[in-house]
């Protein structure tokens, strides 16, 4: 993939991504449960 | 391997809008999420009246608990022992520790008004931290029961251990001192 394609996609996926985090609750909430779960058997 | 590379590339980045998406998304909220501190504990009902008993807690799994300066709240275990009431702090010594439980630290130095809603109530306390033994049994052995599977002599001498070792914090939530 050409860099400024790259760029675009980097673009493109943040942007769903975060319209996601803050309108869709339950895919923040499962995404929470998963850092909890990675936190909670992973930080020493 | 160009493609590997963008790969993980997209996955970093994702994690770190996550991360900041997040935090700023509840930084303000009246609680916090799941994961992340919200700010000021605002609805409810103050609570007002004696010494609560606080043997209901054993019935309860996490509380909200505000701290100030800087103001914000996090989900977070709790364990009543001996008619007291605590909160523990976990992970004090590592990285991810100090990044998690800056609130712990800021308690430390000082901030120890607290807020604590519980089942919906709110509870004014101010938080100490406490590293007597004979107390501290007490509350690794409420821990371990309530949430490490069983208050084996193992366990309790575990968290024991971890609480001598400054890995783990112990906070009463005091009654609040009556200025004269």
């Amino acid at each position: 993939m050409k860099s400024s394609t790259y760029l675009k996609v980097c673009v493109g996926i943040t942007a769903v991504w975060v319209l996601g985090l803050l309108f869709v609750p339950p895919f923040a909430q499962a995404l929470e449960q998963i850092m909890l779960l990675f936190l909670s058997t992973n930080a020493r | 391997m160009k493609i590997l590379l963008q790969i993980i590339g997209i996955l970093v980045l994702l994690l770190l809008v996550t991360l900041g998406t997040l935090k700023l998304k509840h930084r303000d909220d009246d609680g916090p999420s799941i994961l992340f501190p919200g700010g000021k504990l605002i609805s409810g009902e103050l609570y007002q009246g004696p010494e609560p008993d606080w043997s209901f807690t054993d019935d309860v799994f996490t509380i909200e608990l505000e701290t100030s300066d800087p103001v914000s709240s996090r989900r977070i275990f709790v364990m009543e022992s001996d008619g007291r009431v605590f909160v523990p702090s976990g992970y004090m010594r590592s990285f991810l520790g100090k990044l998690w439980k800056d609130w712990a630290f800021d308690v430390e130095d000082g901030a120890k008004s607290a807020v604590a809603r519980i089942e919906g109530i709110r509870y004014e306390r101010q938080l100490v931290r406490i590293t007597d033994p004979a107390v501290v049994e007490g509350v690794a052995t409420k821990l371990a029961a309530k949430y490490g599977g069983g208050a084996t002599p193992e366990a309790v001498s575990a968290t024991m251990k971890s609480v001598a070792d400054g890995d783990t914090w112990i906070f009463e939530m005091a009654p609040v001192e009556t200025q004269l």
